[in-house]
């Protein structure tokens, strides 16, 4: 019998001792939005899915003057026009997404059978080719416009990503997401992490960096930079070519895989896209 | 004093690129610069603009008679082919002292 107790006593043990050494996707936001919180104290939880108006007092006051006239919303009207027009084939997009297309709270997601993750802008494409019709490209434009759209009907939804447990293939891509956010790369030796993480809030020449956490709920934006609308992936790609690293393919694995580890690390906020940004 | 000079000459051998040590032509060293490139980006996914640029520069250079100063960018794409690599090794194992605990 106390052999028994103590093999049980010892394998007990044995998983605590594991389950801190090895942490799991919740355990790695706890820490990630418990890191922000500690950062910006003076910041409500709910007010990082603004980016960096979420710690920039300053800036916000601009900002919430241009929301009053936002440079987004004729996306938004050419996105609906896309979004209704109606197929070769008679249907339209509301046959993939419903009526309204307000679905963004249900991407990025876990493809089990096709084993990979799935993004909005990529569901979008996937609908049209199904459909018979021409993809659109992947940083700015149309695809942008229809994201735009779907976005708008979506506002106020939960960012609720699910890492299955039960399909390690899931959690492959998850860690991969996450080694991608915090490795350095480009010749400027930066990680991801560098700039949204530990330095967020400081300036880079003009610029204040804004808070990873809440960087995945308001897209598409209008950039002022850009003078134009742009995708998350159009981002990521402008980060890397900032930091002198090649940007990896819009829409390829290494994208939505980070795509899927920042929008989980930003679960529980919401969904409130199309944005403007500078 | 003659072991340590030839440590030395080892190391600087060790250190140089085969491509580079002897005397290859200003096109060779591009090509070899290219390659490199190319093989640390199917190894390590790592590629920074800068080499792309530094090989077309030196291409470029070639291609307009100034054989000095394409070597030069040659060498330097090498050395950031390398910088590059030493990156990707580096990052293997130390992303993940940047995850908050």
């Amino acid at each position: 019998m106390k052999k028994i107790i103590s093999h049980v006593a010892f394998g007990l043990l044995g998983l605590s001792v594991s389950a801190a050494v090895v942490a799991g996707p919740a355990e790695d936001r706890a820490a990630f939005q418990k890191f922000y919180e500690n950062r910006f104290p003076d910041t409500p939880v709910a007010d990082f899915q603004n980016g960096v108006y979420s710690i920039l007092p300053a800036a916000r006051e601009q900002w919430e003057a241009i929301e009053e006239f936002p440079p987004y919303e004729l996306s938004i009207e050419r996105g609906e026009e896309i979004y209704n027009k109606t197929f070769a084939n008679g249907k339209s997009m509301a046959s993939c997404f419903g009526d309204d297309g307000a679905v963004r709270g249900q991407y990025p997601y876990w493809d089990r059978d096709r084993g990979m993750v799935v993004t909005m802008e990529l569901a979008i494409n996937e609908c049209l080719e199904a459909n018979g019709e021409k993809p659109l490209k992947y940083k700015k434009g149309a695809i942008a416009d229809v994201g735009a759209f779907m976005s708008f009907n979506s506002r106020g939804q939960k960012v609720n990503v699910e890492i299955p447990s039960d399909d390690p293939r899931a959690l492959a891509a998850y860690e991969n997401g996450k080694e991608h956010f915090y490795t350095k790369r480009g010749q400027l030796n930066f990680a991801c992490a560098d700039c949204h993480m530990y330095t967020a809030g400081n300036l880079y020449r003009a610029d204040t960096t804004s808070p990873a956490f809440g960087h995945a709920t308001s897209w598409p934006v209008f950039r002022s930079k850009w003078q134009s609308m742009g995708t998350l992936h159009r981002r990521f790609a402008g980060c890397h070519n900032n930091i002198r690293a090649n940007p990896y393919k819009a829409q390829g694995e290494e994208y939505r895989n980070l795509e899927y580890f920042v929008t989980y690390m930003s679960n529980d906020l919401e969904y409130n896209g199309p944005a403007a940004r500078k | 004093m003659k072991h340590g000079l030839k440590v030395i000459a080892v190391g600087l051998a060790l250190a140089v690129p085969s491509a580079f040590a002897g005397n290859g032509t200003t096109a060779e060293h591009i090509e070899a610069a290219t390659a490199a490139y190319k093989k640390v980006a199917k190894e390590t996914s790592y590629q920074w603009t800068v080499t792309v640029k530094a090989i077309k520069a030196a291409q470029k250079a070639l291609d307009a008679g100034d054989d000095k100063a394409a070597r030069e960018l040659a060498h330097h794409a090498m050395a950031l082919v390398e910088a590059t690599r030493t990156q990707a090794k580096l990052e293997s194992e130390n992303w993940k002292m940047r995850v908050p605990k």
